[in-house]
């Protein structure tokens, strides 16, 4: 059944940011500078469908549609694409703790009659992800990773293991943390990113079959209980913005195709986790020329 | 065509602990349904769940409950299948809905200890059986499923690296928000957990985790309780909450696809059966639509009647329950299941006693989420 000259690879087909002080893969590679201002899902995707919804769903409603027009797949009237050809894997540890706490507290403070009937799909941690294929009418496998500080790689992982297994031609992947109260608190008083980013992973068949523009090809993932080895070069996220969390791996990825973009052509290594954690993942990202993203000698010395 | 050979199998439940005493407790009808443990009462409309009765002290709950019982039903799994306790390397794979969201709440409210790597499970599993390639994902009810497909994708895997064998997991316990949350959304308050009843009033939440160890080939040396033949997954795109019976009825002829199986191959459907007013009618159409004329062939049960609804935990129990189901040949009733709505009117529910001497070969698994996120499995005995 397995062709060997089957093209297996998975790209980077669309990319997108938002954060305070970068909403592009460019200004995200560059380092965001300090002092940019919160992000405003209202002026990217207009206020309709945004009552109600948490931070972190309206967060990423606006990088959804942002990098699926990136890649080409969201026109003016909806996808370009049969809507059971893409799915979404999102990736979040705080989206949706804003939710649990005001309804705890409505409930402690009042009881269960006071709360809003509006919460009860923002209680359940899967609500960004179900809500971005709601909006944008993408029906192929929506699956929520809260995996802790690896989640971001992870996700990307199961979208390009859901691409393999032929679940679905091409994946959202999106990677978002909102700041607020009560993930400050948990954090110990530091903020989170309040932003996150999104990516189109694609079947390279699929990509080269619409003449899509493909910006980086995977390499190997490895998830394991041994810390990753951060290289030269290696992109981080800058301080002042706080912890990144289950959007880091995401925005790791949208920083590398920001350095292809600029011309960059070395392999580009994302790692999370680590010894502080209870596993670490790495992943490694090459130009978009490579061709055959399992036989680079990068990519056999990485896995 | 998937061939999966399931090695180990652990459950708990309010029904009972380890798969044996569980299946059995469900096939005499026995219902976990008690009155609210963890929870002042006085803040909440219904008064009952179905909870595993673990805490110390009644009515005072305690943090952490979501990952004992997930290390239970693993640790059970694992044993089953002679893994013993150290699972580094082995990808283990975790659907919940909620997460340990409940050691969030009384962090947040009482102040018990809590760190944010508290939110998933992978410091649980690291610290216990050294798992270090673990994976949670928080896909509503339809968790447990989502987590089998992806499991069945990695066995599919090819060259070096690619794993033998996976264990998937699910587990959710009760938590303050989202109990309160789904009583409020109904006019009266549910009171039991009846599901395709016309008197049903809705849904109440249950604790419970279960686990199952999915092998790459049979290799002979272990007994197989069953094999998986295929899952399919999707999003029906449709509604935060409603369900469409446009996209569970695409879901389950996607595995119907994936496992080779016609309508009239399958003897039993465990049902998701909420007993929720729109989700039931939902599921019935669905099935009536994909089954056509042999709608009326399988038996059919929804145990969440006697285990509550558990969630992210309920896709891999209806799974291990139809796979007990498929080698003993018994079936667990639907307790309260007096008058069926009209959508599900054809259908051989199996109610009063469990049907017993039953030559059954294939099951179909349903679970459906909050988001339109649907997951259907079928699983082949090996009596």
């Amino acid at each position: 059944m397995t062709d060997a000259t089957a093209d297996t690879a998975v790209v980077v087909s669309g990319a997108a940011v938002l954060l305070p002080g970068a909403d592009t893969v460019r200004a995200l590679a560059d380092g965001p500078a300090p002092g940019g201002a919160p992000v405003e899902p209202a002026d990217h995707v207009g206020r309709k469908g945004l009552r109600y919804k948490d931070r972190a769903t309206q967060l990423g409603y606006a990088l959804t549609a942002a990098a699926l027009r990136d890649a080409g797949l969201l026109g003016e009237d909806g996808m370009t694409v049969p809507a059971e050809t893409t799915g979404i894997v999102a990736s979040s540890n705080f989206g949706n703790l804003d939710t649990v706490v005001r309804a705890l507290d409505t409930i402690r403070e009042e009881t269960v009659t006071a709360t809003s009937p509006m919460d009860l799909p923002n209680a359940s941690s899967n609500v960004i992800a179900s809500s971005a294929a709601i909006r944008y009418g993408l029906r192929g496998p929506n699956l929520m990773v809260c995996n802790g500080e690896t989640s971001g790689l992870d996700a990307v992982h199961w979208a390009a293991t859901m691409i393999a297994a032929g679940r679905a031609e091409r994946f959202l992947v999106l990677g978002v943390e909102p700041d607020n109260a009560v993930v400050r608190r948990l954090l110990g008083g530091r903020r989170a990113v309040d932003g996150g980013a999104a990516l189109v992973l694609e079947a390279r068949t699929a990509a080269t079959a619409r003449s899509a523009t493909v910006r980086a090809v995977l390499g190997p993932y490895r998830r394991a209980a041994d810390e990753p080895r951060e290289t030269a070069g290696h992109w981080a996220l800058p301080a002042h913005l706080g912890s990144a969390s289950g959007a880091y791996g995401v925005l790791q990825v949208a920083a590398a195709v920001g350095w292809f973009d600029a011309g960059r052509r070395e392999p580009v290594r994302a790692v999370a986790g680590g010894a502080d954690h209870d596993a670490g993942a790495g992943l490694l990202l090459l130009a978009p020329e490579a061709a055959r993203a399992a036989e680079t000698p990068e990519a056999a010395e990485a896995a | 065509m998937t061939n999966r050979p399931i090695v180990g199998m652990g459950a708990v439940a309010a029904t009972g602990r380890g798969v044996g005493e569980l299946f059995d407790a469900l096939c005499r009808g026995t219902s976990g349904r008690a009155g609210l443990r963890g929870f002042d009462r006085s803040r909440f409309r219904a008064q009952h769940a179905y909870e595993v009765d673990d805490r110390p002290v009644t009515g005072r709950d305690i943090p952490g409950r979501a990952t004992r019982l997930l290390l239970d039903a693993v640790g059970q799994a694992a044993a089953d299948a002679g893994l013993g306790e150290d699972l580094g390397g082995i990808p283990v794979l975790v659907g919940t809905g909620l997460r340990e969201l409940r050691s969030l709440e009384l962090w947040w409210r009482d102040g018990s200890p809590f760190a944010d790597s508290g939110l998933h499970f992978g410091t649980g599993l690291r610290e216990r059986f050294n798992a270090d390639v673990t994976h949670t994902f928080s896909n509503a009810c339809s968790a447990s499923l989502y987590a089998l497909a992806l499991a069945s994708d990695l066995l599919d895997q090819e060259g070096e690296g690619a794993p033998d064998t996976v264990i998937v997991a699910g587990v959710d316990v009760l938590t303050e928000s989202m109990y309160g949350l789904l009583e409020r959304v109904h006019p009266e308050p549910p009171d039991r957990v009846r599901p395709f009843d016309r008197n049903r009033t809705g849904v109440l939440m249950g604790d419970g985790a279960a686990a199952v160890v999915l092998r790459r080939t049979d290799d002979g040396s272990r007994r197989v309780h069953g094999r998986l033949r295929g899952v399919a997954v999707n999003c029906d795109a449709y509604h935060v909450t409603a369900p469409s019976p446009d996209g569970i009825a695409q879901a389950m002829r996607a595995a119907h696809r994936i496992a080779g199986v016609k309508p009239a191959d399958i003897d039993l459907v465990m049902l998701h059966g909420t007993g929720t007013l729109l989700n039931d009618e939902a599921e019935a159409a669905a099935l009536r639509d994909v089954l056509g004329e042999d709608a009326s062939a399988p038996l059919m049960t929804a145990v969440k009647s006697m285990t509550g609804h558990t969630s992210g935990a309920s896709g891999l129990i209806n799974l291990i329950i139809g796979v007990r189901a498929l080698q003993e040949g018994r079936v667990p009733p639907t307790v309260g299941l007096d008058d069926p709505v009209d959508e599900a009117a054809p259908f051989r529910f199996v109610t009063g006693e469990a049907a017993t001497g039953r030559e059954l070969n294939v099951a179909q698994l349903n679970a459906f989420g909050f988001g339109g996120i649907n997951a259907v499995a079928l699983v082949e005995g090996t009596r």
